[in-house]
């Protein structure tokens, strides 16, 4: 589905991407690992649009997103959830969401993923005339989850979803994660710590200073005693 | 960062002959320019009032000269606080006016001497730049716009509505007493005793700001400029450098005021009036935001132009408008970067390349 | 019962002034809310509606409320020209903030010299749409002035229900709450830019013909209504739109108070300092979003 080719990617002069190739098959939900500051958020804002990739291709079902603006990048069905999201702070749950729904295609749906999205959630379906910037921070990552899904969206990129989250909200956030993964959309995870992803991935890379450094299924790279320690925990 | 070098002398940089020494924008700190490009100018600035009265019409070109000191000076202190410093201040033309009106009361309504209340015109301007920059330059971009731009707003109503001896019915103070040269070699010399006045303001000005914008202070204002975040966290603290900044360039602006009072008798309301602000934003702008030559070149520039120009008044400042849109989308940095990096490519295989301007 | 008649003209010219600083002010707040960028050439769009129904009455000698209707489609149009030309290029630039201002300076001054060349420099006035009034104590309240306040407040109304009800104006506050959170909705940046532009652009036209019926202009009488729609909008919070209505008939109410009860040239001084002193006490405005970092 997505296919990330040599990819290069930097702020102003450094570069932090390095020849970063992946992919994500369909329904699959790949997890990248990796340590703080080694290029997690960068390499989901290369792929979403939000920064300018210098090399290198992105492609999604046949189409080349490499260098589009992000709202057509949205279009073709790769929604970024982006780390430590604060919700359109002035709008209220419900209107958060309705703005997920915005391109067209989702427009005209939005009742149903509405009703969709607060089956999931049923703390946002309660709070859904209350202001953003109200909700705790485990409802605000609820949201961010739950505006990605009210497009039509075919591959959901998530980063760091249990950022400074406290451990009970953290595994509610997975579980739900979870759930996501079983409605069959496919998913690109980034994150630092391997503890929650064990049940989730399918495949895993490694992602060390801008370089993929290891690459399999969730399964074998799981077993390696090494890696247990330094991304557990 | 700052590293203790030496300045290397006699660099390969050419000089084309017969101008006055271009500095680079970003020179080096520390640079000199070289001593025999100054000294020529030099001699020939302290000519050129002889030579021109012996030309027809050169007595107007000796004015339109006295003319570009008085606006190079509020220019080059302008960009010293909009382009340099990234402070959005439209209270430049105030401050001319606090200085021009001071004087011009203290000299006319009150009687004192003009070689003194000259003086205190830059006083007062500083004065009310510190008035407006306490509260002010705290303030995040957009606020200092306003303020300053309100600042301008009330200092107008204020000497246009005031009393008599200040505003002498709404126009201004006219008849502000001179500075009597006239009484030096008689009043066909007048104008050259003047010119010299100004150009000494105008060196002594030019050279300060030169000073500042190379000496670690300049560093400092142009690191605020560009990243204020940044410089932040390296310790610069912004507030006390914007104020010094801005009560230096209103210092030399508030003398700049007087000494215009002085020279055309009259201090005038009239120089509020938005066009003059534009005509001198466009010479900043023209010339190159933010670097050291550009507003002198500005103003050159605009100084001639708006002569050539003067019978198409109406127009003028309608063209004023577009070159500076034209400027704004297609070389936001002004003509001067524009030109020294066409010199550059140019020229810079045949000669020694230096590190590109960055200003 | 004695009729306070300072008290109603104070009233009467607040809610005037109030309601034409609104119809300003939502259009700047607005702009600095999406596009992070003041805009300079507001006061001169402003002018521009007045002078375009001027002209249209003056030559084609259409209906009023036609002419009217022309003028702010005018102005619209010159904000568009404005941000296609002026403002979408320098955009990805660096340095943009600076050259926003001064593009939007040009703008203004390309603006206003054409005004000045096209029609002089006299004042001018447009006919009302209504005549006479009726008197409260020594108040003369024209119909006219009710004609204004009337449509400003209609169109306030119409402003907030469209941000808030239709998926083009949630777009927008979507972008001026959080632009990259925006554009990963897959909302089109650029033209919900020109949008917002041409939006603000007929607001201010609209104004300026509603207030050119009341009071005489010339070509550079757009800049002191612009200075406080600023006020107005920094009062009521960069970018937020409620607080920016409430905060123009608080302004409004405020400069009258303070030329009837103190004396007219007390009134735009008396909301300066008023404001200096509120930027110093509480910069995040009335019921702003709190200060923005950038500008």
């Amino acid at each position: 589905m997505l296919k990330v080719t040599d990819l290069e990617a930097g702020y102003g002069g450094s570069q932090v991407l390095h020849a970063l190739s992946l992919h994500v098959g369909d329904g699959e939900t790949v997890v990248v690992l990796g340590p703080n500051g080694h290029g997690k958020s960068t390499l989901l804002r290369a792929i979403s649009g939000l920064i300018r990739p210098s090399a290198g291709r992105v492609e999604f079902n046949g189409v080349d997103l490499t260098r589009l603006p992000t709202e057509q990048i949205v279009g073709s069905g790769v929604v970024h959830i982006p780390q430590g999201d604060l919700p359109f702070p002035e709008m209220t749950v419900l209107e958060n969401l309705l703005v997920g729904a915005y391109r067209p295609g989702a427009w005209s749906e939005r009742a149903e993923r509405i009703e969709k999205v607060f089956h999931l959630f049923p703390a946002l379906a309660e709070r859904k005339r209350q202001l953003a910037r109200s909700l705790s921070g485990g409802e605000r990552r609820m949201l961010a989850l739950g505006r990605g899904l009210m497009s039509k969206a075919r591959l959901l990129m998530i980063d760091e979803p249990s950022l400074g989250l406290a451990p009970l909200v953290t595994e509610q956030v997975y579980e739900t994660i979870d759930e996501i993964k079983r409605s069959g959309l496919a998913i690109l995870l980034v994150d630092e710590n391997a503890e929650h992803v064990a049940g989730l991935a399918d495949r895993m890379y490694l992602l060390e200073a801008g370089v993929l450094v290891r690459e399999g299924a969730a399964a074998d790279l799981l077993r390696d005693e090494a890696l247990l320690a330094a991304y557990l925990g | 960062m700052i590293e203790a070098n030496a300045p290397r002398q006699g660099q390969a940089l050419p000089r084309s002959a017969g101008d006055r020494p271009r500095l680079r924008p970003a020179a080096r700190p520390w640079a000199e320019p070289s001593r025999l490009g100054i000294g020529i100018v030099a001699v020939a600035m302290l000519i050129l009032p002889w030579a021109l009265m012996l030309v027809d019409g050169g007595n107007y070109v000796t004015h339109l000269i006295i003319t570009f000191f008085v606006w190079g000076i509020v220019a080059q202190c302008w960009n010293l606080i909009m382009g340099v410093s990234g402070v959005y201040s439209f209270g430049q033309l105030a401050l001319f006016q606090v200085g021009a009106f001071t004087t011009g009361v203290l000299s006319f309504s009150v009687g004192v001497s003009p070689w003194v209340s000259i003086w205190v015109a830059p006083i007062a301007a500083v004065a009310a730049a510190l008035i407006i920059g306490l509260p002010t330059l705290r303030l995040r971009g957009i606020y200092v716009v306003l303020l300053t731009l309100a600042f301008h707003e009330l200092l107008r109503n204020w000497i246009t509505t005031g009393p008599q001896w200040i505003s002498g019915g709404g126009y201004g103070l006219a008849r502000v007493p001179r500075l009597g040269f006239d009484r030096l070699l008689g009043p066909q010399y007048e104008r050259v005793f003047y010119y010299y006045t100004g150009l000494v303001l105008f060196g002594v000005a030019t050279y300060a700001i030169w000073r500042v914008l190379n000496s670690p202070i300049g560093l400092a204002f142009r690191a605020l400029r560009d990243s204020e975040d940044y410089a932040i966290s390296r310790g610069v603290d912004p507030f006390r450098f914007k104020l010094f900044l801005f009560a230096f360039s209103a210092f030399f602006t508030g003398l700049a005021g007087g000494f215009s009072a002085h020279y055309n008798g009259l201090a005038s309301t009239s120089l509020f009036d938005f066009g003059v602000m534009i005509n001198l934003l466009v010479m900043i702008v023209l010339g190159g935001w933010g670097t050291f030559a550009g507003p002198i070149f500005g103003t050159a520039i605009l100084t001639f132009l708006t002569e050539l120009l003067r019978a198409f008044d109406l127009y003028r400042i309608l063209a004023l408008g577009v070159a500076m849109a034209v400027i704004a989308v297609a070389a936001p940095e002004g003509l001067v970067p524009v030109l020294t990096r066409a010199f550059h490519s140019l020229f810079g295989v045949l000669f020694e390349a230096d590190e590109p301007p960055a200003t | 019962m004695e009729i306070p008649n300072r008290l109603v003209q104070a009233l009467y010219s607040g809610v005037l002034n109030g309601s034409v600083y609104g119809l300003m002010a939502i259009g700047l707040t607005l702009i600095w809310g999406s596009l992070r960028m003041l805009n300079l050439a507001h006061g001169a769009l402003y002018i521009a509606g007045a002078y375009i129904a001027y002209g249209v009455l003056g030559g084609l000698g259409l209906p009023v409320p036609v002419t009217f209707a022309l003028a702010v489609g005018g102005a619209a149009l010159v904000g568009l020209f404005i941000q296609l030309i002026l403002i979408n290029p320098i955009l990805e630039k660096p340095g943009r903030d600076s050259a926003a201002l001064i593009a939007t300076l040009a703008a203004s001054i390309i603006v206003q010299s054409t005004i000045l060349l096209i029609f002089g420099g006299q004042t001018k006035q447009l006919p009302p749409v209504v005549d006479g009034g009726f008197k409260v104590g020594t108040t003369l309240i024209s119909y006219q002035g009710l004609v204004v306040i009337g449509a400003a407040v209609v169109c306030l109304l119409l402003m907030t229900i469209f941000l808030r009800a239709s998926r083009l104006g949630l777009a927008i506050r979507a972008i001026s709450q959080n632009m990259d959170a925006a554009k990963l909705m897959g909302i089109p940046i650029v033209p919900a830019f020109v949008v917002v532009m041409v939006i603000s652009a007929a607001l201010a036209g609209l104004a300026g013909v509603l207030l050119g019926s009341i009071l005489f202009f010339t070509p550079s009488g757009g800049f002191t209504p612009m200075l406080m729609a600023m006020v107005v909008t920094i009062f009521g919070g960069l970018g937020s739109v409620g607080g920016t209505i409430w905060a123009a008939y608080i302004i409004g109410l405020m400069e009258s108070f303070l030329a009837v009860y103190v004396g007219p040239s007390w009134a735009l001084p008396g909301i300066f300092l008023f404001m200096i002193a509120m930027l110093v006490i509480r910069p995040n405005g009335l019921l702003g979003l709190g200060e923005v970092r950038r500008l």
